[in-house]
């Protein structure tokens, strides 16, 4: 059995894995953070999304051992302490979640996409959740919460 | 300290654990010895089971158990009936009802029925083992369209149950509409259809039965939408044991819109198998098998007519539907097509008579039940279509029309030929201050440069009226612990609506205490003695208002504590923002110190330790009814038929707003619901075989955040209802209610120019390109 | 997900031996097709040999205005990088088109381009570019490659290294997307070169295609009145539940057209 290591929010992960594991099973099953959420089986939903060496990524479409030697930061790695990430706040003040089920693929995306586009507008923003369903929010303030949550980010350095 | 009022757009407090990760949804949930339940489906639309065979999958490493019909006819479990209201046909006698197993006997009657129950170690196991079950199956012939199902000589769904009709069914004043259809200036008809959608949800339905062995009863977590029904369903009529055997739960849910409402076969057949084997047992549908098994919504034919005098003055509406049932009665089942979709025909419109009349029909597909707005979306679609059709062939302007139209103000109450009482409302003030909202002065400026650019605007505006539904009572009970903090548990259930926030929010306002105090409990069997859980808009309009009634019985109990303590009587104490007066002394205490003083060791005789407890039940006595108006500025592009929605503007009329911030979210998520359907959604299934040929989201299209323009949401408080004491109409299914037709509307509207003037839902590219073509080839 | 042996090879040499020593060898490239696939049963390797460890397979070059593209380099990463931005924009721009932007973080050219998918973007542009497909035996050309629904002239256990593409005078990716699945319903690429213009559709057929008929129309006038009065057939087509063969036939005109438009709207000399 192949052996994965590497770092999930921050700690160091050395497991045995099935080679037939997702990384997304892997994560929630194997190391039991089930903020990371299955929507979809054809890829398209993103309540998977996760980031893979600072980069948004499905991890229902990757499997676990291609995760070795990578860093990984799932949802609840985004804020250790007990703060809100300034894109979860801003999420919670323009309500940009209702159920919560695409809610941490949602601002794993976010938060990748602020990070490179500090001064994205509107119409980006929406591009750039392309790949993120939600079935409950109309989008509307999940926009408004992205724009804002960048700009925080910015300020925030 | 948080003390927060009726009105304010308080943050929710669900927020931080779906922000970090830290929701609690079934898939989350793991019991100790908890094993792995996958369901074998089948694969044809109809076919006789000649036999099934089972001894390879069982000798299959981790298989633990199998479940075929015989297994379970053997243990003389019963059928999930079906609650519709609508229980009789036209001539008195009762609507045909299939007995609806949790597997299929001899017979699969859609693709996706369930066939048999594999239980393994782990999920991988039961999935390999199902390969290995083999099913002697012979495929007849099969029907998917409800037109067709009803015509002779189509296959039957059922042996026993003619022309494939579940029921008929007539509403109004059929004879005082055909008089005024014979006698107006224009008769106006148009055939549509209302597709068939699917809901979803996000997270798909799964759950986790573990059974007791020495209380000989169930624990069931389940991502369901009503937990007391559901549970007496499974227990009582299923599993022919007491309610109280089983404790339902549903844990943090992730979306359902209705899908999740009723009562299916997968739960029951996971108790059984927990029962059996002694352990835990968890089911879990994936995408597909989500697209296969959950109920799907809408699927109305429809022939729609409207009389009109030369003025545009409205005689009278008539209707006459088939609504698809798919291959079984679900939970509400054929209600949605026949009463569910007559009550509000007619919308906000003053129609002096209507009639509706509809068959509900069997078809080989999935059963069919409410999916947001149940049978009002219906209903508004199709006034609003014929309203739009109307103007384009008689030369009237839409929006005059329209107007024209509405109830007077001063004509309600009324009571519609429907028999729904509309209370109250201002249907013109509200379509004028939607009206107002969407710029029409700088229309033709806009219209003409999108033209310049080789595409065509269009504009719409649907005034809309709907009214609530689901489980007429509700429960709510208030416990004070001497921690200071407080238990709020409600029978009614939010999937994402918000009322973890909202219902404490009343119970603080109410109470004058802070809200970080309570602790909010649904969806527990154990937590209310009944429960209503989700359904028709009612989450405030019941919800809140058993709320606000316990409150106030908190709040007379308090009093009568405060006047004891105060040394006066108690109409000499008045209450406000938490505070109880003497109004003779100016003396006075707090709610939260009368709380405080509840769990003291000398309270005067007639008060017993913790005696502000408090459960009450509140029962509605009419349904409410939202109402509002939709506006929408699309942009077709007439080479690709692609449209992109420009603006879309509401003013909705929910009576009072507990919280505006969560009406918001409900208005907005609804209206892209109601895009979905006006562009793009569409279940299908393949018309000769029955396969279902959009059964994933790679060919089911939702809509995406690039899609949805800005919506501009407004509210109209002028018009409060006295249905209920705290004034709510309901909020959480207008927005799909009102905003199909405004799109379709709006779409035609860009399509003057070729004299395009209908098209279905979803208005996809290839239609719209081609009913351009269908005009230029015909011109 | 049946089961399978994994292999993280350093090398091209070491994934070539180890596809050779596989009953049945699977190349892993991005995943963002076969890790799905795989995931509803519908393939059963002996071996998935992953290709990401394999870092000379990364990155892209210029020389002249010839790019050079690493087949496991990913979408985002020429939809970013600045000598495609600046050569051949269209392909920058079809790459930032490609699923979302997770997919486009993973899904590689190489592995695009050996699936062949039929709605897929980047055999478009393989095509009218006049690219070449560099693998481990040799060199094929674009008008080569594309074989027939899902196939290539690629052969068994041969692996994509890099696919060399020239720059055009004008080019322009043109899609008209499938609202479910945000593949191409129809996607036309039209690269001009000075000896000739190409055009190339993906997504309307079984397999990326050419149309000689337009390719004439703009060779005698690069512009979209060219094409004025030009049809294409529908037959052999795609019909699905989202596009009709006549639909995709009118629409490859339309891409057509606007696609000129673009490029000509881009001129980089």
């Amino acid at each position: 059995m192949p052996v994965v290591s590497l770092t999930i929010n921050g700690t160091s992960v050395v497991k045995d894995v099935a080679a037939n594991t997702l990384l997304v099973q892997f994560i929630r099953d194997e190391l039991g953070l089930t903020g990371t959420h299955v929507g979809c089986d054809t890829s398209q939903c993103g309540a998977c999304a996760i980031h893979v060496n600072d980069m948004p990524v499905k991890s229902c479409t990757m499997l676990a051992v291609q995760a070795d030697g990578c860093k990984i930061t799932t949802i609840e790695g985004l804020a250790p302490d007990d703060n809100l990430h300034p894109m979860q706040q801003a999420f919670h003040e323009h309500h940009g979640l209702q159920c919560g089920f695409c809610t941490p693929g949602m601002v794993m995306t976010a938060v990748a996409f602020a990070k490179d586009n500090p001064d994205a507008t509107e119409q980006q923003v929406r591009r750039a959740l392309e790949g993120n369903l939600c079935r409950c929010t109309g989008y509307q303030n999940i926009i408004d919460a992205v724009l804002d949550g960048a700009k925080a980010m910015r300020e925030a350095g | 300290m948080n003390k927060t009022k009726i009105g304010q757009s308080v943050r929710r407090t669900e927020d931080f654990r779906f922000l970090t990760g830290q929701g609690n949804y079934i898939d989350d949930i793991k019991l100790d010895g908890m094993v792995f339940a996958a369901v074998l489906r089948s694969p044809h639309a109809h076919a006789i089971i000649n036999g099934i065979e089972t001894a390879d999958a069982e000798a299959m490493d981790g298989v633990l158990l199998i479940v075929s019909a015989t297994d379970w006819q053997a243990e003389g479990y019963g059928t999930i009936p079906s609650k519709s209201a609508t229980r009789t046909k036209i001539d008195g006698s009762p609507f045909a009802e299939p007995p609806r197993h949790c597997l299929a006997i001899d017979r699969v009657r859609y693709v996706g029925e369930p066939v048999a129950l594999v239980v393994a170690e782990t999920i991988s196991q039961a999935r390999e083992a199902m390969e290995m079950i083999d099913v002697d199956y012979q495929p007849v012939d099969s029907v998917t369209d409800p037109k067709k199902a009803v015509e002779d000589g189509a296959p039957l769904v059922w042996d026993d149950i003619p022309g494939n009709i579940c029921l008929d069914f007539q509403l109004g004043d059929k004879e005082g509409t055909d008089t005024a259809f014979a006698e107006a200036d224009h008769v106006i008809s148009l055939d549509l259809v209302n597709n068939r959608l699917t809901a979803v949800p996000i997270e798909p339905r799964g759950a986790i039965a573990s059974y007791d062995a020495a209380t000989d009863s169930f624990l069931l977590y389940n991502s369901t939408q009503n937990v007391h029904a559901n549970r007496d369903t499974f227990a009582e009529k299923v599993l022919n044991i007491s309610s109280d055997k089983i404790h339902h739960i549903a844990p943090d849910v992730g979306g359902g819109f209705g899908a999740k409402n009723g009562a299916y076969p997968e739960p029951p057949l996971i108790l059984h198998a927990a029962r059996k084997l002694n352990r835990p047992v968890k089911w879990i549908n994936d995408r597909a098998e989500s697209f296969l098994s959950d109920t799907h919504g809408r699927d109305q034919v429809s022939r729609v007519e409207l009389a009109l005098d030369k003025d545009g003055t409205f005689r009278a509406l008539r209707t006459e539907t088939i609504g698809n049932l798919g291959a079984f009665c679900a939970t509400v089942g054929p209600f949605t097509a026949t009463g569910g979709s007559a009550r509000t025909q007619g919308g906000p419109y003053a129609f002096p008579t209507m009639s509706y009349s509809s068959r509900a029909a069997f078809t080989n597909t999935a059963p069919t039940d409410p999916y947001r707005g149940a049978g009002r979306p219906e209903a508004t679609f199709q006034v609003e279509r014929v309203i739009e059709y109307a103007a384009s062939k008689l030369g009237f302007d839409p929006a005059t029309l329209r107007r024209q139209n509405l109830m007077p103000t001063d004509s309600l109450p009324l009571k519609t030929s429907m028999g729904l009482d509309v209370d109250c409302g201002d249907f013109p003030q509200v379509f004028d201050q939607t009206m107002k909202l969407t710029d029409r002065g700088g229309y033709a400026d806009r219209s003409a440069a999108s033209k310049a650019a080789g595409k065509r605007r269009g504009f719409a505006i649907a005034p809309y009226l709907e009214c609530t539904g689901g489980a007429p009572k509700e429960y709510a009970g208030v416990t004070f612990h001497s921690d200071g903090s407080v238990d709020l548990a409600v029978g009614s259930q939010s999937t994402g609506m918000g009322h973890e926030t909202a219902l404490p929010q009343i119970l603080a306002s109410k109470l004058g205490i802070s809200q970080d105090r309570i602790r909010y409990i649904q969806a527990d069997t154990d937590a209310t003695p009944h429960g209503g859980g989700h359904g028709g808009s009612r989450g405030l309009e019941l919800g809140g208002n058993a709320v606000g009634q316990s409150a106030g019985l908190v709040i007379d109990k308090a009093r009568e504590f405060a006047a004891s303590q105060l040394e006066t009587s108690v109409d000499d104490i008045s209450f406000e923002d938490g505070l109880f007066r003497a109004e003779s002394t100016n003396r006075s205490i707090s709610m939260d110190e009368v709380i405080e003083a509840s769990f003291g060791d000398d309270l005067p005789d007639e008060f017993e330790p913790q005696f502000l407890n408090t459960g009450s039940s509140f029962e509605r006595g009419i349904i409410s009814i939202p109402n509002g108006c939709h506006a929408a500025e699309v942009e077709v592009d007439i080479e690709t038929g692609e449209v992109s929605i420009d603006g879309y503007w509401v003013v909705d009329d929910f009576g009072t707003i507990i919280n505006p911030l969560l009406a918001d979210g409900q208005v907005m998520g609804g209206i892209v619901q109601g895009i979905g359907q006006a562009l793009s959604e569409n279940i299908v299934y393949d018309d000769e075989n029955g396969q279902l040929l959009s059964g994933s989201l790679v060919d089911y299209a939702l809509p995406r955040a690039d899609m949805i323009p800005r919506m501009v949401i407004g509210y109209y408080e002028g018009a409060p209802t006295a249905k209920n004491p705290l004034g709510v109409k309901g909020a959480g299914e207008a927005g799909c209610v009102g905003a199909p037709p405004t799109i379709i509307n709006a779409i035609l509207d860009a399509l003057r120019d070729f004299g395009v003037n209908h098209i279905e839902m979803p208005a996809t590219p290839e239609k719209i390109w081609r009913a351009i073509q269908d005009t230029k080839l015909s011109a | 997900m049946y089961e399978f042996n994994y292999q993280n090879p350093a090398s091209v040499d070491a994934a070539l031996a180890a596809h050779q020593d596989a009953d049945d060898g699977l190349f892993l490239a991005g995943g963002q097709t076969i890790v799905t696939v795989m995931k509803q049963r519908l393939a059963m390797p002996s071996d998935v040999i992953d290709l990401n460890g394999i870092e000379d397979l990364r990155g892209i070059t210029t020389r002249d205005s010839v790019i050079s593209i690493g087949s496991m380099t990913t979408h985002a990463d020429v939809a970013a990088n600045a000598d495609v931005r600046r050569l051949i924009p269209a392909l920058s721009d079809l790459a930032g088109m490609i699923g979302d932007p997770h997919v486009r973080n993973r899904g590689t050219l190489g592995g695009s381009i050996a699936n062949n998918d039929p709605a897929a973007d980047y055999p478009a542009a393989v095509v009218a570019l006049g690219a070449t497909v560099h693998t481990n035996q040799r060199q094929i050309d674009a008008g080569d490659f594309f074989t027939n629904l899902f196939e290539t002239a690629l052969e068994e256990g041969e692996l994509i290294t890099k696919v060399d593409f020239p720059g055009p005078e004008k080019a322009s990716y043109e899609k008209i997307h499938n609202p479910a699945s945000r593949f191409a319903i129809v996607g036309a690429f039209i690269a001009k070169f000075r000896d000739g213009v190409r055009v190339a559709v993906t997504g309307a057929g079984p397999c990326v295609f050419r149309l000689s008929e337009i390719e004439d129309a703009l060779n005698a006038d690069f512009q979209a009145a060219a094409l004025d009065g030009i049809t294409v057939s529908s037959d052999r087509l795609n019909s699905d539940l989202h596009a009709s063969a006549q639909y995709r036939a009118q629409m490859i005109t339309v891409a057509a057209r606007r696609a000129v438009t673009k490029a000509g709207q881009g001129d980089r000399t």
